[in-house]
């Protein structure tokens, strides 16, 4: 290949990486905050806020004095000016549905609780991509993931020498694949 | 270089980052199944066999092999025109597909048969928010998140109680457990089952009950419950412990998944993975990585269910 050829090569690869990098710039952060948020989702809720409030309704009942009076008494306790219907999950509990809430009461011990959910700010839309919640986005993904490797290999060869992947790069490259190696390894072992 | 020339070198990063972005939604863009035809037609009602529904495909054909095997002794009853099987989540068809399948063919009644342990979550809000009976707004933005379509159907809807409010869970269980029992008298009881953190007592009771009657018909003294879902955050531990439990006082310990079908993840990777995390589980341990399905004896409640729903519907 002549010293032209590859010169023009090295220049469409370099303009690749960088316009690529920043076309996919938004969301390659948005999936690592995601990624971040899914990791933990056993320790938190990283798409709902959930506001819990424990209230006390003074005295206990039972599933026959439960009518739409009693359960609007409940619901202004509850800060709910009007609710949508009431269902019972148990024969002492009954649950109440609003808008945007719900309120669970335990009839014998005459206390409920009181949940109302809310989306978590920015998390929350990040996740609905990361989840392919809409259902063409994972078309989307599948090209975000194939860009993906484009802008690692461009990165990965754009530079010659010492600083290029012949050089320091081969190092840092396998050096990278210990950590995962290390991982699977130790789950095969166990 | 004159003024068109910078004008042009200006408007180059402008113009690739719309083909780019225009080539990135381009690419991906739905491509939606045209409607079907209207094939309206005076149908009574529609039995839709609901259940959760599973990325595996031995969960679904077994749903499917129940939907085949009960299809002609439900149509047998009368005013009953329809069968359908319909999936939570993870397969297909959907709830909203199979709701709004009986609605263009003029169904005026579908009764859902939820093919499901007992109550959860799923049962007592994901499900009557899906079908329209309930507006849980904790169920619509997890359904919405989970990209799980909600349909209100024109035909009544009928919700049918789970499989708890019969004793098939029971002689299923037993018959099971007899066919891995020895020695009744030195094994221990081990019942596995999905669980559920919001209605944690209702799971709790019904697995004693179940546990208790084996114990009582088979001679084995003892059980013991695991979780292997959401509850137990889908690991082996919540088995291994149980089954350690069991062992502390038998010499043998049988497991029976109380799932209603098959999946590899629950039976294989997380019960499989608890049982073999067990001292010397070769010898000390009886496990089939069975399920609920397939049993004619749930053949039977299904066909009694929908019978009982139609009677009433026609009366």
């Amino acid at each position: 290949m002549s010293r032209t050829s590859k010169d023009s090569l090295r220049k469409i690869n370099a303009v690749l990486h960088r316009d690529l990098g920043y076309f996919f710039a938004a969301l390659i952060i948005a999936y690592s905050l995601s990624g971040i948020a899914l990791n933990h989702i056993d320790d938190w809720n990283p798409d709902f806020i959930v506001t819990k409030t424990t209230l006390d309704f003074d005295g206990s009942y039972d599933r026959k004095s439960v009518d739409d009076e009693l359960i609007g008494t409940f619901s202004r306790m509850a800060g709910e000016e009007s609710f949508r219907l009431y269902d019972f999950p148990s024969e002492r509990q009954v649950k109440v549905y609003y808008k945007d809430a719900t309120l669970l009461v335990d009839l014998a011990e005459g206390s409920g609780s009181y949940e109302k959910i809310s989306r978590r700010p920015l998390f929350y839309q990040v996740n609905v991509l990361h989840r392919n919640s809409i259902d063409w986005w994972k078309w989307a993904s599948d090209i975000f993931a194939v860009m993906l490797i484009i802008i690692t290999v461009t990165g990965v060869i754009m530079l010659r020498g010492k600083k290029g992947f012949s050089g320091r790069g081969k190092w840092l490259a396998s050096a990278g694949i210990v950590p995962p190696l290390a991982a699977l390894i130790l789950q095969t072992l166990q | 270089m004159n003024n068109n020339e910078q004008r042009n070198q200006t408007a180059r990063p402008q113009v690739l980052a719309l083909l780019l972005a225009l080539l990135f939604l381009g690419g991906c863009s739905e491509h939606k199944n045209p409607p079907l035809s209207e094939t309206k037609s005076d149908n009574d009602i529609g039995i839709l066999l609901l259940n959760h529904g599973s990325r595996s495909e031995r969960w679904r054909q077994n749903l499917l092999d129940l939907e085949r095997n009960v299809t002609d002794r439900l149509l047998a009853i009368e005013g009953i025109d329809g069968v359908r099987t319909a999936f939570m989540e993870h397969a297909t068809p959907s709830i909203a597909d199979a709701l709004e399948s009986f609605d263009r063919e003029g169904y005026r009644h579908i009764v859902v048969i939820p093919v499901f342990l007992t109550i959860g979550t799923h049962m007592f809000d994901d499900i009557p928010t899906i079908i329209g009976m309930k507006d849980n707004p904790e169920s619509i933005e997890h359904l919405k998140l989970e990209g799980i379509e909600r349909y209100t159907p024109q035909a009544k809807t009928h919700l049918a109680p789970s499989l708890d409010f019969s004793d098939l869970l029971k002689h299923n269980t037993l018959r099971r457990t007899n066919a891995l029992s020895e020695n009744p008298e030195q094994e221990g009881l081990v019942l596995v089952g999905y669980g559920s953190t919001r209605f944690d007592d209702q799971w709790s009771e019904l697995f004693d009950e179940v546990g208790s009657y084996v114990c009582r018909e088979t001679g084995i003294p003892d059980y013991t419950t695991a979780w292997c879902g959401h509850i137990a955050h889908y690991s082996p531990d919540s088995t291994t412990a149980a089954i350690n439990r069991a062992l502390e006082t038998s010499r043998r310990a049988i497991v029976i998944p109380l799932l209603v079908s098959h999946s590899e993840q629950f039976q294989i990777e997380i019960i499989g993975g608890g049982v073999s995390a067990v001292e010397n589980h070769r010898e000390r341990v009886r496990y089939k990585p069975d399920a609920i399905l397939p049993d004619p004896k749930l053949e039977e409640w299904v066909i009694e269910t929908a019978g009982t729903y139609a009677r009433n519907i026609e009366q």
